[in-house]
Formats: structure tokens, C-alpha cells, sequence
């Protein structure tokens, strides 16, 4: 047959570039059509009124220009939205500031209310990884209308956190107060516990996930200077730069409330040393938590190392009579006390 | 087979009678009483449904192996019992498929007698399934199976302790030697007469504030349902947001579910 | 029943899970815990210094330790293919003699004799009687030695240990450890390790085991593979060397299977498949001593004969399928060649023809039908003589007449990588293909697992076609 191989190969070659830059996550053209279609101007109005939410403790004046440079959307939109919004008793202005309004900031909570929910829900019913869930989120949260939040929120028990630890406003509008501070301002040989853990920017985000910091535990502040913020949490050691560490927020705990000595992570757990269970970490969630549970990893129950893996994971733990592998990332998520030797 | 029959505190089995039982494999047509056979994976179960019903069903020494649900009969003492093989789950608290039907098969199936497998080496675990299934239905024996491994791990169980604590009869067996299994077939067969009467253990050491709220919806459901026996149950997994207990409420699912 | 007292009872329930947050599952599973260990603790009397069976334990020491784990694992591996290979040669010739050699001319003649119609005759016994015997004689033996001898490890406890280190390459790319046993399963059967996915209870590892099953390559294509390579590699490299060569290309493609199901499980888990949930666990069941003939008959019943029963099911159709293209002309064209044509010309492009593409099409029910359909095909459209007519599978004991008739029908060294390399990389065959709809229940996952394979292999064969035309 006549033809030249190499032209085939060129031409395949093209084709797939092309598909690539077509379908290519988030950047292809196929998402950018996508995009288009979606509710643009829902989408602008629910954004400025989030932002406008989260920033109205601040003091900050937000003005136009602030809205511009925090949304991606281009400004004559933004202007539009703005105008819509006033139009339609969301929003008002006070000297350059905007400002919400009653029920302006009532639409904003079921917008956060939507957000977290959703977050919840993909923590506890679908595999996607904790990067993921804000994405996602934010996308969700213009699509849900209320009867749907709604029944989210009952399909999901009515949690009052999300998976971050923020809390979840009601379908009434009521939202459970959070005290904290930032980790960052936790004085050395001061004991907190991590009620928060921010998910925006992602970049800092990723750093604290890489670390294996776990919501809920509770931490000693060993060393706070401008350059690091060393800490001790469920028997582990941790060392975060200030301005990581100010994405976490922690409540401080009194010296009568701590009772949590000597806690450690199952992973850090020798062959030949035995260990009681204290509780699963609330990191561990969904189908990973129930099963953990059925299978007997509770509170009180004795646990030592049955077998070592030729690779060193997953390690098979002795637990109520029955050898049970646990993967690494499984077995950090289960707080044990070691037991004393001898005993 | 009456040979090997082990020791067994069950005082009623020495009436097994050899020559009323037949085997019969899958023809599970015009049967008399239903059972269905639960347990935690890996714990002989199918080999029990094997000892049953003389069929051959594969058992592999693997947690989980039964995904379908698998059927089978026999005929005692002219009655003919249909077996249902569940899958092996470690809970029903869960929402996984197998355990979903398990679960389904036991509350609305209405099985006469619901046998519960155990491993005998392995009680403690087993229990959890246990004491789950006595939540739902009263009228249970407890296969204390794999006895003959739990010899060899030198674990010792009184079963007649065991039988008045969890309050159903108790009957060891080692199902891969055909150790056991007539006591087994007497005492259902006792159970499906109403010659025993159960007293199934309730879930205690609840936290009370938990307990309160179990207690306040239970008593809520027995209103609107006087023939249920399962309230409790029924309390707990609406309190976990179990949709399909929801749904089955609404349909009606439970109406007819008589104890 | 009234409807407002039940909304009643679960607007409540919906008020007291709110009251009581949502920890009640964790506490609901410790009080039941807690009531277990109390009971236990009354009747369960027991002699800790020996609770663990020592000899469990002196095993498990053993098959998971870093010097030896992997060792026994992969001789056992070999010694279960090796038996499989070996072993069914003999049944399977014995086979074939008596379906292929005695029976099928015995009704052939009666057909004849009865005075049915030369069509009827051809359609009925050379078509649908042919592929099911060919599929039972090449099938059945090396399934009832591939499957007794698994179900035994199986049995015993080993299994889960094996699963056990090999987790951590699993992990890697996002796949579940057991899969190390459904993708050895696959060796013997891709529909059977399919089926054998049942024991990963993660929906997500369940879901990736069975798309990336079909890239471990089955025993109704290791003949063709071993053909192949001893026909076309063995022949470039000098005698000497030449069943090395061969031996190393057959385990090469074997290998570059397990790639490819590394490959695509960390693709899927990454994409496809990523907002499926994901747990882990996995219980090492005490070593139990099967028993032995027990094991055996009801992994007969349980897997072979099942699996056997599909692809009979799946066979009869194709084999009156492949008869009647062979035998229906449409102008002065039989179906088949005029399909032939029309295909020859992409398949020129991957570097194959259209008879294979054509074989592969029509011999969809079973791999171990390709290489008689291929060689009936070329036999028809060539002219030469050989075979027993249009439409009628065989297969010849000379090597060479085999090697010559492909010849003929055009076959070059890079026809035969490319078949070797299609052979791996193409749709599953369509008893896996409907065992795979029956296991997930889903229309899409049933694609997924059929087309991403043979894009795989149009792609990997285009490649090298262009690649060995570019350099040879």
C-alpha cells in the first residue's frame, strides 16, 4: 500500500494534541464551553455575597476595586451583579463600602450552609480526596436549591461541623459559634486542640495535609518563634512555618480539661508492645470509620502488632482474636496509649 | 453421624431422630419453616449450609465469599425447612451491599429461625453480629462452629452461660466433621415449634443520654406499630439516618412484619 | 398505618439525632462491644500463653518475611502455570481427537446419511458443533487443573497472605492488594478472575480489578502466544537460541500485561474512578487444611463447569456465525471477504490484516478460537489448500504448514509481534464481557472495561506498525 508511515504518525500526533487541548481538565475548550453555560450571573451574586460574608468582621472596607481583584469575573459583570444586588435589597452601600443586608446575609449563610454541606457529603460518602472537596464545593453551592440542601442535610444526620471543623449554618439561618485562635498565637507549653483547619489556598493547604495533621487532637506548643512553630499532637512530632501554622485554628485548653496524656498513633506502635484503643481519629471518616468499628477497633479494646509486611505496609494488627491489615495512612487515624512494659 | 456427636449442653438434643431427616438440596418448593444463616465471614457458615442441606456450595477460606444469597432445604420430621445462606457481614450497621442484604432478609424475609454461625475461637468478635441480630429477632440459635479449633487454641466456653446471657440456645458444632449438626437440626426444629422460648439479649452499656433518645423513639414507633418486636432496632437506625429503614417505614414494609 | 404519625416518628428521630450529634455510631458499635467482652469475659475461659497457634504463626513468619515472602510467591505462581501448561496437553490432544477427529466427521456422515440438506449439514456441524467442541477441548483441561489447584491455596489461608505483601505495589497505583490474586485468577481466566473480585470489598478497588482484569493474559491465549512466538521469533534468531527467544517473548507480553494493569489501575483510580469509595482492610484467616477432594469437586462445579457452561453458551452462536459469513456470498463475494477487504486496509495500518481483525471479531466468544478462524480465513481468501472448506475451523499438528499458510495470507515478523501484542490488547472476551455486566450491574463499567482495552491495543499496534515501517 502507498503510504508514508511517517505522515501517519504525524497525524496521529495531531489528533491527539488536539483531543488533549479539547478535553484537557479545566483549562480545555470543552470546560471552557462548560463553564459558559453555567448560571453565570447566580454564580457572581452568590460569590459577592460570600465574600462580603466572610470579610464583614474585618472592618475592612470593600469596595469595588476589592470585589474586582478578589472575583474572577470581569469587572463589567461584577458592576452589573453589583447594581442587581442593590436593586434587589442584598446589599448596600456605605461610604465606597459594601455592605449586606439583612437578608443579603441570610442568602449568604444558605450559600456557606450548601458549601459545607456538600463538603460533608463528599467526605463521607464518595472517595475523593480532601483536595478536592472545596472545588467542588464551590461549584455545588450554586446549583443546590433549598429543598435539595435540605434533604442533603438529612441524608447526612444534620452535622453541625463540616470536615474541616467549620460550623454549619441551619436551614433557620442559626450557624454554632466557633472560639479559637490561631495556632501561630498558641504560646509555648500551652495545650490547644485543632477545632479548624482552612482550606483556601490550597498551596498552604496541601503543605498541612502533607503533614498528617489531624482535626480534633489535641497539641502541646513546644517552640513558637517568628521562624517556626514546633508542636507535639497524639505522640507525634510537628514543625510548621508561622504563616502555615496561622491556617489552623486551635482552641486553648485548660490545664483541668487535659486528660489526653500519652496518646499515640497506632502507626507509631513496635512489634512485641501491646496498646489499648482510645478512639478513632475524626480524620478517619464515612465507610473507612464504620468498617474500622465492625471490625472491632474500639475504644478499650487491646491491640498489638501480629505481622510485619516483607514491604513494610500494610502491617497486620492483632485485634479481638483476628489478624486485621491496616494500611499506614488507616493505622495513624487510630489513637492508642502503649502499654507499659511488663503489664 | 450420631457417633460423633460431641458433648453439648443443650438438654434437649438427644431426641435427634436420624431416620427423620432428609436432605434436599435445592428443592426449596412448599416448605413448612424458613431459616436463614448469618454470620461473620470465614466462620464455616457455608460449610454449615453444606452440612445442612447436602449441597456442595464452594467455601473458600477467604472472608466474603458468599456475595448472592444461596438456597437450600431439608425435611425433619416430615417438616421441611427452606435455608437461606446470607452473606457473611461483620455488622449490619454498615451500608454496604452484602450487609444490606443480610439485613433485608432478616427483617422482612421473617425467617422462622435465624441460625447465627459463630467462630468459637473468635467469640468475642462474633458477638457483634450477635448481639445485632438479637436486636431484630428474637428467635435465633447461636452455632457455636469451628469448636474443634478452638480446642486446639486451648479456649474453653461454658456454653450454658453463654446460652442464658445472650438468652437463645447454644449448640457447638465443628461443621466440617459433621460434628454437631443433628443437635443443630433438633434444636431448630424445637425453635420453630415454639418448644423454646427465647429471652434475646438487649444492647446495654448505651451512654444515657443515647439511651433516653432510643427509648423516646422506640416507644414512639411501638405506638403507631403495637406488633412490632424490633422497635429498638428500628430506633437505632433511624437515629444513624438509615434512608432505607426510612423509606420502608413510609411504604408500609413493617405493617406486616408480625412477630 | 397513618402517614402523619410516621412523618411524626422520623421528624423526630430527625430532631433527636441533631440533640445527640453524631457520634452515635461510634458509640453505639462500643456498647455493643463493651456487652460482648462482658460476655465473653463470663463464659469464655482461655489459656493465653498458647492463644495463638504457634504453628499459624511459625507459616505466617515464614511466607510474609522479606527474604522469603516473595520467592514462594512467585514459585508457586509458576509451579500453578506450569502444571496448567503442561498438564492439559494431554487431555486436551485426547480432547480434540475424540470431539475434532472422531466425532465430528461421525456427524457429518450421519447428517448425510439422514439426508439433511449440504447446508444444514455445514451450518449445524461445522459451525455451531465445531466451535463448541474446539472451545470444550481447548478449554476445559487447563481450567480444571488452573482451578482445583487455586481453589486449594485458597483454602488453606495462603491467599490472603500473598495479597497481604504484595499491597504496598497495589497501593502504588491506587489498587487494592488482593488484586494480585483476581490478575493471577485472570491468568487462568479472565471471566473467572472477574468473578473472583467479589472478595475486594472496596467499591472502588473492586471496580479497577475488574476493568484491568482482561490485561492478564488468559489461558485461551497463551497457545497463541506460544505459536506465534515459535513460529516468527524463534525463526529470526539462530536455532540455537531460538525456544529461548520465544519463551522470553511469551513471558514478555505476559509481562507487559502486568504493566498495562498497573498502568491503567493508577489512570482509572486517579480519574475515572476517583469519587468511588475507598476503604482497606484485610483479614489473615487462620491456615486451615482443605479438604482435598471435596476442594476439588466443588471448584469443578463451582467455577469451571460455570465459566465452561458461558463460553459454550457464547460459542455455539459464533460458530454458526463464522460458518454462514464463510458460506453467504453477497454478489460473487462471501461475507467474510468482502469484510476482509474492507478491513484490510486499517488493519494494514496497525500493522495486522483484515483476516485477523475479522477473526477477532467474529471469534469474540473465545480467544481459543482465533487462531483456526484466522487460519480458515486466510486458507479461503488465499486459495491454497488446506483445511476441510469454507467456514470449517482446523488447525494443523505441522508447525511449518501452519507457518507456511500464514505466510501465504501475507504474515511478516511484524504481522506476528503486532498479533502477539493484539492478542494481549484487545476487548475481553464476551463471556468476561457479560460477567463483567453481571458483577457491576452497570451498562458503563461493562464499556469502560471493553473498549479500553482494544484502544489500547489499536494504539500500541498503530505505533509500532509506523515505527518498524519508519526503521526496517
Amino acid at each position: 500500500m502507498n503510504y508514508n508511515p511517517i505522515t501517519a504518525l504525524v497525524l496521529f500526533f495531531g489528533i491527539s494534541l488536539l483531543l488533549f487541548f479539547v478535553f484537557r481538565p479545566k483549562k480545555g475548550v470543552f470546560f471552557f464551553f462548560k463553564n459558559l453555560y453555567r448560571q453565570k450571573d447566580k454564580t457572581i451574586i452568590e460569590d459577592i455575597l460570600k465574600f462580603l460574608y466572610h470579610n464583614q468582621e474585618s472592618n475592612n472596607s470593600i469596595t469595588t476595586n476589592a470585589l474586582t481583584n478578589a472575583l474572577h469575573f470581569s469587572n463589567t459583570l461584577i458592576i452589573e451583579s453589583l447594581n442587581k444586588m442593590i436593586d434587589r435589597d442584598l446589599i448596600f452601600l456605605e461610604k465606597d463600602s459594601y455592605k449586606l443586608t439583612p437578608k443579603g446575609s441570610e442568602y449568604a449563610l444558605q450559600i456557606i450552609r450548601a458549601h459545607r454541606l456538600w463538603e460533608k457529603y463528599l467526605s463521607e460518602k464518595t472517595g475523593l480526596k480532601k483536595t478536592e472537596w472545596h472545588e467542588r464545593a464551590e461549584q455545588k453551592e450554586h446549583e443546590l436549591n433549598t429543598s435539595e440542601i435540605n434533604k442533603l442535610s438529612s441524608l447526612l444526620g444534620n452535622p453541625i461541623y463540616d470536615p474541616h471543623g467549620d460550623p454549619i449554618p441551619t436551614s433557620k439561618g442559626k450557624i454554632a459559634l466557633k472560639k479559637g485562635i490561631p495556632l501561630s498565637s498558641l504560646k509555648e507549653n500551652t495545650m490547644g486542640r485543632i477545632i479548624h483547619i482552612e482550606d483556601e489556598p490550597k498551596i498552604i493547604y496541601k503543605q498541612i495535609l502533607a503533614e498528617n495533621i489531624h482535626l480534633y487532637s489535641t497539641i502541646k506548643v513546644i517552640e513558637n518563634n517568628t521562624t517556626r512553630i514546633v508542636f507535639h499532637a497524639e505522640g507525634e512530632q510537628f514543625i510548621l512555618a508561622p504563616i502555615v501554622a496561622g491556617n489552623i485554628t486551635v482552641s486553648v485548653l485548660h490545664k483541668e480539661e487535659i486528660h489526653e496524656e500519652n496518646i499515640a498513633r497506632l502507626s507509631s506502635l513496635q512489634l512485641h508492645k501491646k496498646a489499648i484503643i482510645v478512639g478513632l481519629s475524626k480524620e478517619c471518616r464515612g465507610e473507612n470509620r464504620r468498617r474500622l468499628l465492625d471490625l472491632g477497633f474500639v475504644k478499650g479494646a487491646k491491640i498489638e502488632i501480629d505481622l510485619l509486611n516483607p514491604l513494610g505496609d500494610p502491617k497486620a494488627y492483632l485485634i479481638k482474636g483476628t489478624a486485621i491489615a491496616l494500611r499506614k495512612d488507616q493505622a495513624a487515624k487510630i489513637l492508642i496509649k502503649k502499654c507499659d512494659d511488663g503489664k | 453421624m450420631m457417633e460423633n456427636k460431641t458433648k453439648t449442653a443443650c438438654e434437649t438434643c438427644t431426641h435427634f431422630n436420624a431416620d427423620g431427616l432428609k436432605k434436599l438440596g435445592v428443592k426449596t418448593e412448599d416448605f413448612d419453616f424458613i431459616l436463614a444463616l448469618a454470620g461473620n465471614p470465614n466462620t464455616g457458615k457455608s460449610t454449615v449450609f453444606n452440612a445442612l442441606t447436602g449441597l456442595r456450595q464452594h467455601t473458600g477460606n477467604w472472608p466474603g465469599k458468599t456475595v448472592t444469597r444461596a438456597e437450600g432445604a431439608y425435611v425433619y420430621n416430615n417438616q421441611k425447612y427452606k435455608l437461606v445462606d446470607l452473606p457473611g457481614t461483620y455488622s449490619l450497621l454498615s451500608t454496604s451491599e452484602d450487609e444490606e442484604v443480610a439485613r433485608d432478609f432478616i427483617l422482612f424475609g421473617k425467617p422462622t429461625v435465624t441460625i447465627i454461625v459463630v467462630d468459637a475461637s473468635r467469640l468475642e468478635r462474633n458477638l457483634n453480629l450477635v448481639l445485632q441480630i438479637l436486636e431484630i429477632t428474637g428467635k435465633a440459635v447461636l452455632c457455636l462452629n469451628l469448636m474443634d479449633e478452638a480446642d486446639r487454641n486451648n479456649i474453653k466456653i461454658d456454653t450454658r452461660i453463654l446460652a442464658k446471657d445472650l438468652g437463645i440456645p447454644v449448640v457447638p458444632t465443628s461443621a466440617r466433621f459433621q460434628k454437631g449438626i443433628p443437635e443443630l437440626i433438633q434444636t431448630i426444629s424445637e425453635l420453630a415449634n415454639g418448644k423454646i422460648q427465647c429471652k434475646p439479649h438487649r444492647i446495654k452499656n448505651i451512654p444515657k443520654n443515647i439511651e433516653k433518645s432510643v427509648n423516646e423513639l422506640s416507644e414512639t414507633i411501638e405506638k403507631e406499630f403495637p406488633n412490632i418486636s424490633n422497635s429498638r432496632w428500628i430506633a437505632f437506625r433511624l437515629l444513624e439516618g438509615d434512608t432505607q429503614i426510612i423509606e420502608a417505614l413510609k411504604s408500609g414494609k413493617f405493617v406486616s412484619n408480625e412477630y | 398505618m397513618n402517614t402523619k404519625n410516621i412523618e411524626n416518628i422520623i421528624a423526630l428521630a430527625e430532631d433527636l439525632r441533631w440533640q445527640i450529634g453524631d457520634d452515635f455510631h461510634d458509640n453505639l458499635a462500643e456498647s455493643i462491644y463493651t456487652d460482648a467482652a462482658k460476655i465473653v469475659e463470663d463464659s469464655v475461659t482461655k489459656d493465653n500463653q498458647k492463644s495463638k497457634f504457634r504453628l499459624d504463626a511459625k507459616i505466617d513468619k515464614i511466607v510474609t518475611s522479606r527474604i522469603w515472602g516473595f520467592p514462594i510467591m512467585l514459585l508457586i505462581l509458576s509451579v500453578v502455570l506450569w502444571l496448567t501448561i503442561v498438564g492439559a496437553n494431554y487431555p486436551s490432544s485426547m480432547l480434540s481427537a475424540l470431539l475434532l477427529d472422531t466425532v465430528h466427521p461421525f456427524l457429518k456422515n450421519l447428517g448425510t446419511n439422514i439426508g439433511f440438506p449440504w447446508w444444514l449439514n455445514g451450518f449445524l456441524f461445522d459451525g455451531v458443533y465445531l466451535a463448541v467442541a474446539w472451545v470444550i477441548a481447548v478449554m476445559l483441561p487447563p481450567m480444571a487443573i488452573f482451578f482445583p489447584l487455586f481453589t486449594l491455596l485458597e483454602d488453606f489461608g495462603y491467599l490472603p497472605r500473598v495479597a497481604f505483601n504484595m499491597d504496598s505495589l497495589f497501593k502504588k497505583s491506587g489498587a487494592h492488594g488482593k488484586q494480585a490474586l483476581t490478575m493471577s485468577m485472570g491468568f487462568g481466566c479472565n471471566a473467572a478472575g472477574v468473578v473472583a473480585t467479589r472478595i475486594i470489598d472496596s467499591p472502588r478497588e473492586r471496580l479497577i480489578a475488574i476493568i484491568t482484569n482482561n490485561f492478564s493474559l488468559c489461558n485461551g491465549r497463551w497457545p497463541t502466544q506460544i505459536l506465534l512466538a515459535t513460529l516468527f521469533i524463534g525463526a529470526v534468531v539462530p536455532q540455537s537460541l531460538s525456544s529461548f527467544a520465544s519463551l522470553t517473548a511469551v513471558i514478555g507480553i505476559a509481562v507487559l500485561g502486568i504493566f498495562f494493569m498497573f498502568f491503567f489501575s493508577w489512570g482509572l483510580s486517579k480519574t475515572l474512578l476517583k469519587g468511588e469509595i475507598s476503604t482497606f482492610n484485610l483479614e489473615l484467616p487462620p491456615y486451615r487444611p482443605p479438604v482435598f477432594w471435596k476442594t476439588i469437586y466443588t471448584s469443578l462445579i463451582d467455577r469451571t463447569l460455570i465459566v465452561l457452561w458461558r463460553a459454550i453458551v457464547f460459542a455455539a452462536p459464533a460458530g454458526a456465525v463464522i460458518w454462514l459469513i464463510s458460506n453467504i456470498s453477497i454478489g460473487n463475494e462471501s461475507i467474510a471477504a468482502w469484510s476482509i477487504h474492507a478491513l484490510d486496509g486499517f488493519g494494514f495500518l496497525l500493522g495486522l490484516n483484515g483476516v485477523i481483525l475479522v477473526a477477532y471479531i467474529v471469534a469474540i466468544p473465545a480467544n481459543e478460537i482465533v487462531i483456526p478462524t484466522i487460519l480458515m480465513l486466510t486458507v479461503m481468501v488465499t486459495g491454497i489448500h488446506a483445511g476441510a472448506g469454507d467456514g470449517v475451523l482446523f488447525e494443523l499438528n505441522s508447525v511449518t504448514a501452519t507457518a507456511d499458510i500464514l505466510k501465504a495470507g501475507g504474515w511478516t515478523l511484524l504481522t506476528a509481534v503486532n498479533v502477539m501484542l493484539f492478542s494481549l490488547l484487545h476487548n475481553p472476551c464476551s463471556t468476561t464481557i457479560y460477567t463483567i455486566y453481571k458483577e457491576t450491574n452497570s451498562l458503563k463499567w461493562t464499556l469502560v472495561a471493553t473498549i479500553l482495552p482494544i484502544i489500547t491495543g489499536f494504539i500500541v499496534t498503530f505505533l509500532i506498525a509506523q515505527i518498524w515501517r519508519i526503521l526496517v
